[in-house]
């Protein structure tokens, strides 16, 4: 190693661990006594994740936050690759058109939907249910935007091809496109995943039986749970802001060595 | 077998120029066939109506006597070869080979035992487990050919297919496709702009320019008696020396005809002959091996003749061109159509 490479590792780890230093301070708040934690004596404990999963119910909101998310992103990518896969590769009336209204819905902010959707939800009964914390985000213009563009950059010989061999249109999209895809969609699933994971505003307005919560609404409950006036448990929010952030980590390891890139490399020429 | 006849077809794309302004060309079972003509000419277009790529606006096209103008692509039984190769680059030689046969239900071990065989037969069996990334553009050919071979096709299109290769590997791959036709008996289409490639393929070959057929015959028949100017300047070797025909020695008194003089039916003599001859200044030569391809000068038009190197060892600068007029093509003057002299 070069002594300039040498200084920059270095660098790049005082600022990786600079960006980590909250993550690492929380986890590290997690295993101390509310009580070392305000008189600042160290006292290791696992009382907080006790607490969290026994008193607090956070296995059954970790439970629903990885139903929901989990549902959604599988549901969502599905729906956006296909319409990606149309929108990139068939000519049809109307298509134009209907590509910019998926296009336009970007620019809708997400509250603005919250009461139509809650009114909607509400007429087919489907309130406090995981349909209802699932159907309103499988539809998402910016993956099938995203993914379109993504398709459109492997070549149509590849589908020709796959057509000459005998390929339906779904077995081209199945067999040829999505395993070409795959980085841009494996990105568009995490990038969905942790959308739906953080989502705090929804669940709160679509669910009021406690037993859907998820752990986003579970953690800012949290805040209400004082051990004695006026003092928030730190502690114990941040063995829970630990259980939260955990699968998301573990998610992100997982997804990543899929994040290959050049794939196409030798398709064509 | 099957043969392929194309009745009056026509093709225009959106908003563009109709691309094909009614071809008709009966291919017989078996045979090779080779569409030639320059960028451009439609002769891709060509290629993949028959294929179901594209829809054609009019006309027919029948496969093996049936019309299959509305049959989807993968239920016309063609295999085609794509210019670009178009292998899967996520799976190895071995998958791509055996990817349609797996596309018509045939067991895995069937058609690992055909991808196998087709692999031996190209010289592809140490690569049959890498992926198209890790192969050389003559290999990566290979493995297309070696798709379109697996499912036993009746018909094979190939659309350009040796265009990406260096010229040392596209002579070679030329002979194992011809070698592969005889063995295999199907009926080829084979789309090309190089017109060697045509001359040295085709049982007939079909010449198109700006969405025109203007001649579909066996390439003796076509090198010998093109049906018209264009056709005799695009295939040869070496492109013809047409001039007026008033111009030449050769022809006293006759007026009104283009002749087409191909530079191997030419004679270079370095000194005055005795027969008529058209003097000429040498601009500049191209050694080509045993001739040199010699650009000259003279007072009927710029000529291009052949001579083999011995004759020019001492670098002479004027010449004197011969003809045999015996291997005249005659082409009238206006409509640039050939003429037959009697």
């Amino acid at each position: 190693m070069k002594p300039d490479s040498r200084l920059l590792a270095g660098l790049a780890l005082i600022v990786g661990l600079l960006f980590l230093s909250p993550v690492l301070y929380s986890v590290f708040m997690s295993f101390q006594t509310v009580d070392g934690y305000y008189t600042g004596n160290f006292e290791f404990t696992l009382e907080n994740y006790e607490l969290a999963i026994g008193q607090y119910n956070f296995a059954r909101y970790l439970l629903n936050s990885i139903v929901v998310s989990g549902s959604v992103t599988v549901i969502a990518l599905t729906v956006s690759t296909m319409a990606a896969f149309a929108f990139a590769r068939f000519r049809f009336p109307g298509g134009n058109l209907l590509f910019a209204a998926v296009v336009a819905t970007l620019m809708i902010p997400s509250h603005i939907s919250l009461i139509p959707n809650y009114l909607t939800l509400a007429r087919v009964g489907l309130l406090d249910t995981y349909a209802g914390l699932i159907l309103p985000a499988i539809s998402n213009g910016f993956a099938a935007f995203f993914l379109r563009q993504y398709i459109r950059g492997i070549p149509v010989a590849l589908d020709e091809a796959a057509y000459m061999d005998g390929a339906t249109p779904l077995k081209v999209l199945w067999r040829v496109i999505v395993p070409i895809a795959r980085p841009a969609i494996f990105s568009m699933g995490l990038f969905i995943f942790i959308t739906e994971w953080n989502n705090y505003i929804w669940p709160l307005v679509a669910v009021g039986d406690e037993d859907l919560y998820t752990l986003q609404i579970g953690l800012a409950r949290l805040y209400r749970v004082n051990p004695s006036e006026d003092v928030v448990n730190w502690p114990l929010v941040m063995a829970a802001s630990t259980i939260t952030i955990l699968p998301v980590l573990l998610g992100f390891i997982f997804v990543e060595r899929h994040l290959v890139r050049g794939i196409t490399m030798g398709a064509v020429k | 077998m099957s043969g392929i006849e194309l009745t009056d077809i026509r093709k225009s794309y959106p908003g563009g120029p109709e691309v094909l302004h009614g071809v008709s060309l009966d291919m017989r079972a078996g045979e090779f066939i080779v569409i030639v003509g320059p960028s451009g000419c439609g002769k891709s277009t060509l290629l993949r109506l028959i294929a179901g790529l594209e829809k054609c606006d009019q006309g027919d096209i029948r496969i093996g006597g049936k019309r299959v103008n509305d049959v989807a692509p993968q239920d016309r039984d063609i295999a085609m070869i794509f210019q670009n190769y178009a292998l899967y680059p996520h799976m190895n030689v071995r998958q791509n080979i055996a990817f349609g046969l797996e596309l018509r239900g045939v067991a895995k071990a069937e058609r690992n035992a055909r991808a196998e065989e087709v692999a031996r037969t190209l010289k592809l069996e140490p690569y049959l487990d890498r992926k198209p990334g890790a192969l050389s553009g003559g290999q990566r050919q290979r493995v297309a050919m070696g798709r379109a071979m697996a499912r036993n096709s009746s018909i094979f299109l190939m659309d350009e297919p040796l265009s990406n290769l260096d010229n040392a590997l596209r002579v070679a791959m030329r002979s194992e496709i011809k070698e592969l036709h005889r063995q295999l008996g199907a009926t080829v289409v084979y789309v090309t702009h190089d017109q060697s490639e045509a001359l040295s393929l085709a049982d007939r070959i079909a010449v198109l320019k700006d969405g025109d057929l203007l001649q579909f015959d066996t390439p003796g028949a076509i090198y010998d008696r093109p049906a018209n100017r264009f056709v005799a300047g695009f295939l040869g070797m070496l492109p013809t020396n047409f001039l007026p025909i008033e111009a030449l020695p050769f022809w006293p008194g006759k007026t009104g005809l283009t002749v087409g003089m191909r530079p191997e039916h030419m004679k270079v003599h370095t000194s005055s002959p005795q027969a008529a001859a058209i003097p000429a200044r040498v601009v500049f030569s191209e050694m080509t091996g045993a001739n040199l391809v010699l650009h000259c000068e003279s007072d009927v038009g710029r000529l291009i003749v052949t001579a083999p190197r011995q004759d020019m060892a001492g670098g002479e600068e004027t010449v004197w061109i011969g003809y045999d007029t015996d291997q005249a093509i005659y082409f009238d003057a206006q409509s640039e159509s050939r003429v037959d002299m009697a």
